[in-house]
């Protein structure tokens, strides 16, 4: 067993709507003449810190976590997983 | 999208042969329940909707009032039921940018909200829990950001929610008579999209709700964006003071499909558009996506040539996207293309004219004995059943609610959320009052009566206020219209809200239909919610802290009739016994009663009772003013009854006044003279809330743990349990 | 003498701020949008409350970044008083223009109230006219009015008196019930309560003449009043 960190990114769906993203990108920082940014998506990140034998035990584990406790909505949003060890 | 097979065969022998693929989407749009209303249509012409203070006009969502001194105020109510069910914050929040923007078409500012909230059991339904807050944090986030005050509603729950959602948001508007828009179009002119980028959202969304929650399906799924709906406010509104809009129709369910048509038909007019350019979001959307789509944020507007420079203007400001997607013709045809071909060319006549449909009614078989009478053994401490009911779900303080909306945005709200009704100061000196009220308990179990009881309610709630009804907006939630039974339940639903409008004279200036309201165990009890509108012309009634001393007088009969009561069904968990009915005559004349004596000042306040009956009605006297009560039940008007059901009994038309004594004699007189029933039945003072029968003490509880009992349940409830 | 009420788009206290202004203390008010720049000879500036950007990202911060700023900034090193409501508050905070920063209310809820502020300090255009210490009966409505800010900086606003109201109750866990605060030269305010909600009779419940003397102190300090 050991620790490790699972970072879960929750973000809308691709084709769902991002106006938080959008107004962040056209109204902040292309107003600042940052042209070469073409997309800013906004997303929600929360890093579970948990006791597996493996790094895909502990990702497996978080997934079933999400969708046990709806920790992200599957209508609207995707979630990825990023390990780190502890 | 799909149509039945029936009105394939229709739509073929009327055009005379095949749709193209795209004409196939944009009828299936505009045929489906949401849209056409065929299963209501026919029936709902029965309400009267014209009278003195009506103004009609074409293409119109929402009904207007004329308030006088050149003034109208604009209502509309609306529903957001299944897309809630499935996504509650984003369902609810879109609901209410819907409504809003339905006020906004007719070239009125909105000022104010009302929301209507049923769900399942929360005190065992986790899932009805999670729907319920969610939708709360919906409408609080968008209301909010709109800086439109939320400033009354209901909040429901019972069983037959289960797994579902009813969100009904109504919203009011104001504004000159002489900036009402009307809808026209002159040769040359533009059809213009306004507002936030067309996606794929919700594709299938108005289909849908006329489907049953059957699967989830994702792409109903609308994500609210209420700060573009907040530019799109100011931009339309300093539009319309330009004179830059011949016509303005908002999009909302069958997007594109429907309000290209509706506009057409209304205008009586033909419109050419190109879906290349339609400002998207994505850039692979195909055709029929395009007209389908139900991306939020967005209005039609048609304007000539020369205004579209200065709209054009106006958008870039706010920073709205825009596209002029078509053309004003006069050939009566919706005609779309893509780019040079034609996908789409039919008449606006045949998309918007679905074959109405007559379905049967049956009487269900339940309702041949439902309403038996019950009676049930005396309860040996009727304190702690009255204190469980004013925990319960139902009746204890929704201020957990509207704390999380901004009521005071506007500066105009002067009775805040929490008492009868909300008032409004309008500019010119008057006031408005607004209540929503829905009974599915008494509906169900009597269909007829239950309507009118929610009709009676939400008038004399306005009445409580010192305002008189002068416009009603109607919202018809029921099931499967196909099944029989449940469409004789809306029929006479129907019929009911007609006589009581037809003879109080109150018209119906808006509403909706909400049919297919089924969940996995069945359909949804009778939710008829009725929303009324009152003007005052001088002074609201503003109540006054309670004194020691005070009398309480109850103005109107308690009746045997506890069916679909909260007693009931709450603690009895029983239902059925006979549901109040509203004897139209004692209605009229304590409205009018109460009117004269609000005039006169002549009381502190006024609070109906409803929920709970008379115990509760006390209860909420004594804790909004920290102060206690003496009720003598024997003195109440009314039927000889036990004491649980005098203290229970959710008869209409009744009215608590909290009178200084000094002002009892001119009271009485007003009473009498109108052969009102009437009864000072307690005094006010001392710390406890106490009901006595004959000198035998019934109830016995203090009135500042009973408060803080009734403000905290909810909240608890939903953050702790 | 005119009062300049700054409009960002998603500003919603605009109107009702230039209502009480014009219409109950009969000033010469107007509107200025965003993206232009403030004129001259202007007395005093607002920001009103709202959801300047729908509050993307955090309350204030894209509108601190617009063109009109840069000239409330200057009018701030001017002297003009210059007060922040609610949103205003939170631009002026993430202008750099006060300090500290407003956070997510304690229950994580919007909250629509009455409460009480407590004056503090009674030396600035905005509260000139009140007693120490004298209660303010105002509503609050927002999601993020946590102040914010750590100890040196709450050290140093103690002792330049830039606590301008304070809570009377315990509302949204904001530090030492911090509901407002100053520059230090005592000219630019923020508060997150809403005087422009508590200044009329019609519809204050409980007593509009203490948060009339917010806008009664301006009219004194510009002159118009004695």
């Amino acid at each position: 067993m050991a620790t490790f960190n699972v970072n879960v990114t929750i973000e809308n769906k691709p084709g769902i709507s991002d106006p938080e993203g959008e107004t962040i990108l056209n109204d902040l920082v292309l107003r600042g003449n940052y042209e070469s940014v073409s997309k800013i998506k906004s997303a929600k990140m929360l890093r579970f810190t948990i006791e597996e034998n493996s790094r895909e035990s502990a990702q497996l584990k978080v997934q079933e976590i999400c969708d046990e406790v709806r920790i992200y909505n599957p209508l609207v949003s995707k979630v990825t997983f990023d390990i780190f060890d502890a | 999208m799909s149509l039945e097979s029936q009105e394939l065969d229709e739509l073929k022998s009327k055009i005379g042969r095949d749709p193209t693929s795209t004409e196939l989407q944009i009828v299936a749009a505009e045929w489906s329940e949401h849209c056409s209303y065929k299963s209501s249509k026919r029936h709902l012409k029965m309400l009267p909707m014209t009278g003195p203070l009506v103004i009609t006009e074409k293409g119109y969502d929402s009904g207007v009032l004329d308030v006088g001194d050149g003034y109208v105020v604009t209502a509309h109510i609306e529903s957001h039921n299944h897309p809630s069910a499935v996504e509650p914050y984003g369902g609810a929040a879109t609901g209410v940018g819907g409504v809003i923007r339905d006020i906004l078409s007719t070239g009125t500012r909105p000022i104010a909200l009302l929301d209507g909230l049923r769900f399942g059991d929360i005190e065992k339904d986790k899932q009805a829990k999670w729907l319920f807050k969610n939708a709360v944090r919906g409408i609080s986030a968008y209301g909010n950001c709109l800086g439109i005050p939320t400033i009354g509603g209901e909040v429901e729950f019972d069983e037959c929610y289960k797994n579902y959602a009813l969100v009904d948001v109504a919203a009011v508007g104001f504004g000159k008579k002489e900036n009402l828009i009307k809808n026209h179009a002159q040769k040359g002119d533009v059809v213009v999209l306004l507002g936030g980028a067309t996606g794929r959202d919700g594709i299938g969304g108005s289909q849908f709700a006329s489907d049953s929650l059957e699967s989830e399906d994702r792409s109903a799924i609308q994500i609210p964006d209420p700060f573009i709906e907040k530019l799109i406010i100011e931009a339309i509104l300093e539009a319309r003071t330009q004179k830059l809009i011949h016509a303005m129709k908002d999009l909302g369910g069958g997007g594109l499909s429907c309000a290209v048509s509706e506009t057409a038909e209304s205008l009586g007019i033909g419109i050419e558009m190109d879906v290349n350019k339609v400002h998207t979001r994505e850039s692979d959307m195909h055709s029929d996506e395009i007209m389908i789509s139900e991306s939020q944020e967005r209005m039609l507007i048609v304007t000539n040539l020369e205004k579209l420079e200065k709209l054009k203007i106006i958008c870039k400001k706010f920073r709205i996207e825009y596209s002029v997607i078509g053309h004003v013709t006069f050939d009566n045809l919706m005609h779309v293309k893509k780019g040079e071909e034609t996908i789409a060319k039919i008449s606006t006549d045949i998309v918007t004219n679905a074959t109405l449909l007559d379905l049967p009614s049956k009487k269900p078989v339940y309702l041949e004995t439902i309403e038996h009478e019950k009676d049930f053994p005396q309860i040996d401490d009727y304190s702690e059943t009255l204190l469980k009911l004013l925990s319960s779900p139902n009746i204890a303080s929704k201020i957990w609610v509207y704390g999380q909306y901004d009521h005071e945005v506007g500066i105009r709200t002067v009775i805040k959320p929490g008492a009868d009704a909300s008032v409004l100061r309008l500019d010119n000196g008057k006031f408005l009052s607004v209540k929503i009220d829905g009974n599915p308990k008494h509906c169900y179990i009597n269909p007829r009566e239950g309507a009118i009881g929610c009709f009676e309610e939400a008038c004399r709630n306005v009445v409580c206020t010192g305002a008189k009804p002068i416009g009603m907006l109607d919202h018809l939630q029921f099931g499967n219209p196909k099944d029989p039974e449940i469409f004789w339940t809306f029929l006479e639903s129907l019929k009911g809200l007609t006589d009581f409008a037809k003879d109080f004279d109150i018209p119906c200036v808006g509403g909706k239909v909400s049919l297919y309201n089924e969940t996995p165990l069945g359909s949804i009890k009778p939710t008829p919610v009725i929303g009324v509108l009152g003007l005052i012309d001088k002074h609201p009634q503003i109540s006054q802290k309670i004194s020691v001393d005070d009398c309480l007088v109850i103005v109107g009969d308690t009746k045997n009739e506890l069916g679909g009561s909260e007693y009931f069904e709450y603690i009895h968990k029983f239902i059925g016994d006979k549901c109040p009915v509203v004897t139209f005559d004692e209605s009229k004349k304590n409205m009018q009663s109460i009117l004269e004596i609000i005039e006169n000042k002549l009381v502190k306040s006024v609070h109906d009772c409803s929920k709970g009956g008379l115990a509760v009605a006390v209860s909420e006297l004594c804790m909004t003013n920290n102060i206690g009560c003496s009720v003598f039940l024997n003195k109440v008007p009314g039927e000889s009854l036990p004491v649980d059901k005098i203290l229970f009994s959710e008869s209409h038309s009744r009215y608590l006044l909290s009178v200084e004594k000094n002002n009892l004699d001119d009271l009485k007189t007003i009473l009498e003279k109108n052969y009102t029933s009437f009864e000072i039945i307690g005094n006010f003072g001392g710390n406890s809330i106490l009901f006595s029968n004959d000198s035998k003490p019934v109830i016995d509880l203090m009135v500042d743990k009973t408060q803080k009992t009734w403000l905290n349940s909810l909240e608890g409830l939903i953050m702790h349990a | 003498m005119k009062v300049g009420v700054v409009v960002f788009p998603g500003s919603n206290c605009d109107r009702d701020m230039f209502h009480v202004l014009t219409d109950v203390f009969h000033l010469d008010a107007q509107y200025y949008w965003h993206d232009k720049g403030l004129p001259e000879n202007i007395d005093a500036v607002i920001l009103p409350g709202g959801f300047s950007y729908g509050d993307r990202l955090r309350a204030g911060v894209i509108a601190a970044h617009s063109p009109v700023i840069k000239d409330v900034q200057k009018m701030s090193e001017k002297g003009i008083p210059i007060l922040g409501v609610c949103n205003g508050f939170q631009i002026l905070v993430e202008s750099g223009l006060l300090p500290g920063v407003l956070l997510k209310n304690d229950s994580l809820n919007f909250m629509c109230e009455w409460t009480n502020l407590i004056v503090e300090n009674n030396e600035t255009p905005f509260t000139n006219q009140f007693e120490l210490n004298q209660k303010i009966p105002i509503p609050i409505a927002n999601g993020e009015g946590k102040y914010f800010a750590d100890d040196e900086t709450l050290k140093n606003l103690k002792k330049n008196n830039q606590i301008v109201f304070r809570y009377g109750d315990v509302v949204n866990g904001s530090s030492n019930r911090i509901a407002g605060v100053c520059n230090e030269d005592g000219n630019v305010v923020g508060m997150m309560p809403h005087p422009e909600r508590a200044v009329e009779s019609e519809i204050n419940p409980i007593d509009n003449k203490p948060s009339s003397l917010i806008f009664e102190s301006l009219l004194v300090k510009m002159g118009v009043k004695n």
